[in-house]
């Protein structure tokens, strides 16, 4: 039982990192409805810049954790700019494409840049082990699950309460509607990536965090796109739940099935998961039900 | 469809014809002949790139047959399939095991393995019934996975270690070096071209296309979307599994470090450059990608050598980025592909010296 209880908990955990990923292409799609593949990189990114103020240049924490953000929002900038921007009006298809063109191209800039090797910034922030209610807790887990908690809650307030936010729900809803109420769509458009490579980069450092920054993290950007795929791509809310149901799942299942079938069921959950639920709700938990006409 | 002057069709063959002049006919028959003549005469007179090149025919031939598959399901019937790798290497595993645990011959074994694994395709294409677009493409990519987990955990593909094969053989002849291969991978490639040609000037190719540019319109209009989706998947996965299958018998292990997502990413990235829904747009994107991932080979060792900090090897990074790059710049610029620019150098050849 006590078993049961820890990977359940651990699974909270890694799963509150997979719905700040998914989050982030969230908010990309809900805007745009561009699903994007380059979150992962963006993410990947996010963390190599961490590393470099936190480990490199050796700054305090909050230096770093404001460097790597602004960096974030730049790429995030250019990549809407450059890759994202010359397509709208074409079909979503080609933007799609696109950014999986951009993931490929950061892919090597990544690989480049890490020569083979990994590297860790772990070492440079508090470690160690929690026990609560009779479940241990390292404290890594426990500083990235925060974290995800505060980015959901910060979001939420921010749609709320913001201008900038609101002109993102109204174009979420309707692009022509939104500009001939006088929102400009297109700095909407440059708004929602700048936004959503700062959310990659705080999930990408919480992961980075938990595991070392090495060649195969920017795929776990496509983790994300699965949570937010069996989440519903337009629900924030839906990115958080399915992100925590992922995480669970894949825990429990590693922990009871690995033995049986002799290990590696982590990797093929989420996949298994998302194959699930598209046949059983195409459009995801809480995503909107499409109706379509000729 | 434009004609060149002079060229008139009388019958309804004529006009349907694919080689339509007789000097398209010569310059087939001399391209055709020093195709096949070229390895022969070639490693018969000794020359030191016989043997590059035709590894590289091979490569090519083998990508060829697996692009024009999904040609087929993403080009012609609109479906984004990411999983073409993991058909490729269903193919490779069950002609592997088609030759060695079941005895077949090879000749058995390549067909067989392309029905198997338009089979397993349709497995593969069955989220195709509930979702499409994104939604799709992701599904692929879980497909992937979930194919590659299997190949991993089964004992009957040989785990982590993954299969080796015999050589094909006629007879008392085998072909067990590249060259000799040539003369299988070249005429299968060129069937299947010919093949994929036609199946999409008939009902069935008609069909895709009405998926691909409006499902529900297909549908009004007496399609019967779901046979269709599948069967689309089922050829797609067919010259996969060919093309797998002769993967196979080229490098003679099967494992899974040959099939991985990069590859399927890339071979959608050769259809886009190509042309999407073109079948000479195949070929485009094959050569163009791999002539310019060779030459990022090349070149990548100098720039090492220029630019110390990026290290000894960065041409695996270096061709990513470059692919990636080219892709953007095909999207942005170019989405019809190289195919559509080839018409357009085919029809102002075709009316010089006038405009239009």
């Amino acid at each position: 039982m006590n078993e049961l209880v820890q990977l359940i908990v651990l699974g909270l955990m890694e799963g509150g990192l997979y719905a700040m990923v998914a989050a982030a292409i969230v908010l990309v799609f809900k805007s745009t409805h561009v699903v994007s593949l380059a979150h992962g990189q963006l993410m990947a990114f996010g963390a190599l810049a961490f590393w470099f103020v936190l480990v490199k240049l050796d700054m305090p924490v909050p230096v770093a954790v404001i460097l790597a953000l602004a960096f974030s929002a730049m790429l995030g900038w250019t990549t809407e700019r450059f890759a994202m921007r010359p397509l709208i009006g074409q079909p979503l298809f080609a933007a799609f494409l696109t950014t999986f063109a951009v993931f490929l191209m950061m892919d090597g800039i990544f690989q480049l840049m890490l020569k083979g090797e990994s590297v860790s910034f772990a070492a440079h922030l508090p470690k160690g082990n929690v026990m609560m209610m009779g479940v241990s807790l390292p404290i890594t887990q426990l500083v990235s699950f925060g974290s995800c908690l505060v980015l959901f809650l910060g979001l939420a307030l921010f749609f709320r309460y913001t201008k900038v936010g609101l002109g993102m729900r109204a174009t979420a809803e309707d692009h022509q509607l939104a500009q001939s109420t006088g929102i400009t769509v297109r700095s909407i458009f440059s708004h929602i990536w700048v936004l959503s490579a700062v959310v990659a980069t705080i999930g990408g450092v919480s992961l980075a965090n938990v595991m070392d920054i090495y060649y195969p993290l920017p795929y776990l950007g496509i983790k994300g796109l699965i949570v937010a795929l069996v989440g519903g791509l337009e629900s924030l809310t839906g990115a958080l739940l399915a992100g925590l149901l992922l995480g669970i799942l894949e825990n429990v299942s590693a922990g009871y099935l690995d033995p049986v079938v002799g290990g590696g069921v982590k990797e093929v959950a989420a996949y298994v998961l998302l194959l699930l639920v598209l046949l059983i709700k195409p459009y995801g938990l809480l995503g909107l039900v499409r109706i379509e006409r000729i | 469809m434009w004609r060149p002057s002079g060229t008139f069709d009388q019958t309804y063959r004529q006009d349907m014809a694919i080689v339509r002049t007789p000097f398209r006919w010569g310059l087939l028959i001399v391209c055709l002949a020093a195709l096949f003549l070229f390895p022969a005469v070639g490693s018969h007179l000794g020359w030191s790139l016989t043997y590059y090149a035709v590894s590289f025919l091979n490569t090519l031939a083998i990508t060829i047959i697996a692009v024009m598959g999904l040609q087929i399901v993403t080009g012609y019937c609109g479906q984004i399939s990411f999983g073409q790798a993991a058909f490729m290497a269903v193919g490779a595993y069950s002609s592997a095991i088609l030759t060695t645990e079941a005895g077949l011959s090879f000749w058995v074994a390549l067909p067989l393995s392309g029905i198997l694994t338009g089979i397993y395709g349709l497995i593969g294409g069955a989220p195709s019934m509930r979702i499409k677009g994104f939604y799709l493409a992701i599904a692929t990519i879980a497909i992937h996975f979930v194919t590659m987990w299997l190949l991993m955990h089964l004992s009957i593909t040989g785990k982590s270690v993954g299969l080796t094969l015999d050589p094909p053989s006629l007879g008392s002849f085998v072909f067990d070096n590249e060259e000799r291969m040539f003369y299988i991978i070249m005429p299968v490639m060129l069937g299947l071209t010919f093949a994929a040609k036609n199946i999409m000037r008939t009902r069935v190719g008609r069909a895709f296309v009405a998926v691909r540019d409006n499902d529900l319109a297909a549908q009004v209009m007496g399609i019967n979307l779901y046979y269709y989706k599948l069967l689309a998947f089922f050829i797609s996965c067919f010259y996969a599994g060919v093309a797998g299958s002769l993967w196979a018998h080229l490098t003679l292990v099967c494992h899974q470090e040959q099939f991985t997502l990069i590859h399927g990413l890339w071979y959608i990235g050769m259809l886009i450059v190509g042309g999407l829904g073109s079948i000479p747009g195949v070929f485009f994107g094959v050569l163009f990608i791999r002539f310019f991932d060779e030459i990022v080979l090349l070149v990548s060792p100098y720039l090492a050598t220029w630019f110390p900090w990026m290290g000894t090897a960065p041409a695996a990074a270096l061709g990513l980025t470059a692919f990636g790059m080219v892709l953007a710049v095909f999207l942005i610029k170019e989405p019809r592909g190289l195919a559509h620019r080839w018409e357009i150098v085919k029809a102002s050849y075709r009316l010089y010296p006038f405009a239009h």
